[in-house]
């Protein structure tokens, strides 16, 4: 089976409902967790500090950073869940194993919590949105293309912290990858500056970062900027899914596999 | 008189032998090593239909790491292994469709009613609806788990769990159940009611394959049992037969020093085996009366001893020492 043939397996969406049945315990709580901290940013860095500065392009920080908190948002919903979720439900919880004790392929977990995790990027994703609309912004059709961004966006943050949760001894060391690896893809992803004046290298490093792409494409839905680079953008992201999708078959096996 | 053609009288093949009870696992040769660690080594099993088969060892003997690649979670290193005809290699899935498992951790999700871990795990057999629902409500009758349905883990006693995680495990309506260490951690009372069950399960005609280390559990439920230490079989048969062949019919313990008995080799000629550990003579015989009129012609009459049958227990410490082993 191959990690993408196992996004189409029944049993894929039977692990996607098993975490929607956990989630609907504690919906209210993750729900508040996970819309406060883009909403702490957006209110601190767009009219704190928006309040002295001016993006050139872009007019106001607060329509700048609105919408790249968007891939913010998912990025970080997919990462903590895949990571620290995914730690808790292998090792603490016994939730994948009792899987492979039935007919569940590992495969068809990893694919189970990646459509999970799409869930989660779009559902935290549209509530962030409708407060940027209560704020004025996105009042655009094109946002209705967001949430398909959303879900992609969260396979994609969601494949590589559920590969590192796999290979980690303990829980806390999924710490380095949150220091070490998402937190400077949030600064360097053109979530909170543009870009365009950093050195030619910097600029280079982000386009291989998949949140940049993410927040290219969340920018341009929100603020009715679309154009056709952004179709480079999406194929960066479905190319970036078809890849990493590899990337943890092998620790997924010698985890949960025979 | 009418002639009988002899040549229909010739049955088929299939028909003149006995029917050959259906072989469920089947083991050669098989091992496991972890590295260095050589945790199965080379044993050899077959379990047939509607047996109840124990593994029966101390902690670290490789009951465990058996189950295992029966039930297709881990891979072998070496040997054959079948398990309902099909090699556990290259068939895990369609196996662990077919059969159940209680694994020695329960592994129930804590975050699921006690009826939502049910309806999830049929699910993954492919049994969702209405056919579920009913299926997990008769199973949770079975276990004497009704009202416990929109329960969570926490709420649930350790024998309610161990009864779910088995109720979990026949939701497929396996042709095997395997149970590595079903009973281990409950009270008494929980035992007995998990015994209870199972003995129905067997006497149902279900083929049960466990492991245990309580020597009572083994009696009771095994009609075979395979006595297991340091990953290697070291004995196999009926619990009467065990006991008969390795520790004979009464065993006489007696409390004291050397000179509560006659030398060595007169002891020696009296019983069938002897031991002696922690101020404690064990003297295995065919008759403790037979044994203590003996002793007493040659002038000794212990004075603190117990007489008892010999159980399962005298042979599994007979084989595998009286020392702890860790
Ligand atoms: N994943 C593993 N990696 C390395 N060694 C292991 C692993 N699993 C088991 N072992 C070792 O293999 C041996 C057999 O272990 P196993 O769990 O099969 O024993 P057991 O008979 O089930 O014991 P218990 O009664 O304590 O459950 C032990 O020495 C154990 O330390
Ligand atoms: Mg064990």
């Amino acid at each position: 089976m191959s990690p993408l043939a196992a996004f189409f397996r029944p049993n894929a969406w039977r692990v996607f409902r098993r975490n929607m049945l956990a989630w609907q315990t504690y919906a209210w709580s993750s729900l508040a967790i996970n819309i406060v901290e883009p909403f702490a940013y957006f209110v601190a860095l767009g009219f704190g500090l928006g309040a002295y500065f001016t993006v050139t392009g872009y007019g106001s920080l607060v329509q700048f950073i609105g919408p790249g908190l968007l891939g913010f948002t998912a990025m970080n919903t997919a990462t903590f869940d895949a990571s620290w979720g995914c730690f808790e439900r292998r090792v603490f919880n016994g939730v994948y194993e009792s899987m492979v004790t039935a007919p569940v392929h590992p495969l068809e977990i990893a694919a189970g919590e990646y459509l999970w995790q799409a869930c989660r990027a779009v559902m935290y994703g549209l509530l962030f949105l409708g407060v940027l609309a209560v704020f004025g912004l996105g009042h655009t059709f094109w946002v209705l293309l967001c949430p398909m961004i959303l879900a992609l966006s969260g396979i994609m943050f969601a494949i590589p912290a559920l590969f590192v949760s796999m290979i980690v001894k303990t829980q806390e060391h999924l710490f380095y990858y949150f220091s070490f690896v998402a937190t400077p893809m949030a600064m360097i992803g053109g979530v909170f500056f543009p870009l365009d004046k950093l050195p030619h290298w910097a600029l280079t490093i982000a386009w291989f970062t998949p949140l940049y792409h993410a927040v290219n494409i969340f920018r341009a839905l929100v603020l009715g900027r679309v154009g056709p680079s952004l179709l480079i953008d999406a194929a960066w992201i479905v190319a970036a899914i078809i890849l990493l999708s590899y990337l943890p078959t092998r620790a997924i096996r010698n985890r949960l596999g025979n | 008189m009418p002639e009988i053609d002899a040549a229909v009288l010739v049955l088929p093949p299939s028909l003149s032998k006995p029917p050959q009870p259906a072989v469920v696992v089947r083991a050669r040769g098989l091992s496991k090593r972890y590295g260095a660690l050589e945790a199965v080594r080379e044993v050899d099993f077959t379990i047939e239909a509607g047996e109840c088969f124990g593994f029966l060892g101390v902690n670290g003997a490789g009951k465990t790491t058996i189950m295992k690649m029966i039930y297709c979670r881990i891979a072998r290193s070496a040997g054959e292994l079948r398990v309902l005809g099909l090699d556990a290699a290259s068939h895990a899935q369609e196996i662990k469709q077919r059969i159940g498992v209680v694994a020695q951790e329960n592994a129930l999700d804590p975050e699921l009613t006690a009826l939502e871990n049910l309806l999830l795990y049929a699910s993954f057999f492919g049994i969702t609806g209405a056919a579920a629902k009913r299926k997990a409500a008769q199973l949770l009758e079975s276990l004497s788990l009704t009202g416990k349905e929109q329960s969570r883990l926490q709420e649930l006693s350790g024998g309610m769990k161990r009864r779910l995680v088995i109720a979990r495990a026949l939701v497929n309506d396996p042709e095997m159940l395997v149970l590595d260490e079903p009973t281990t951690g409950l009270d008494p009372q929980a035992r007995l009611l998990v015994w209870e069950k199972l003995s129905r399960f067997r006497e149902s005609g279900l083929t049960l394959l466990l492991t245990t280390h309580y020597m009572e559990e083994a009696a009771r439920l095994c009609n075979r049992i395979a006595v297991i230490d340091e990953g290697k079989i070291l004995a196999e048969g009926s619990p009467l037969e065990l006991i008969d062949r390795f520790a004979g019919q009464d065993v006489l313990e007696v409390i004291g020093g050397d000179e509560e008995l006659p030398d060595e080799r007169t002891v020696a000629a009296l019983v069938r085996r002897r031991e002696r550990h922690g101020g404690v003579h064990y003297l295995y015989n065919s008759d403790n009366r037979v044994l203590l009129h003996r002793l007493a012609e040659l002038g000794f009459e212990p004075k603190r001893h117990v007489a008892r049958a010999a159980t399962l227990e005298d042979v599994f410490l007979n084989m595998t020492g009286r020392e702890l082993v860790e």
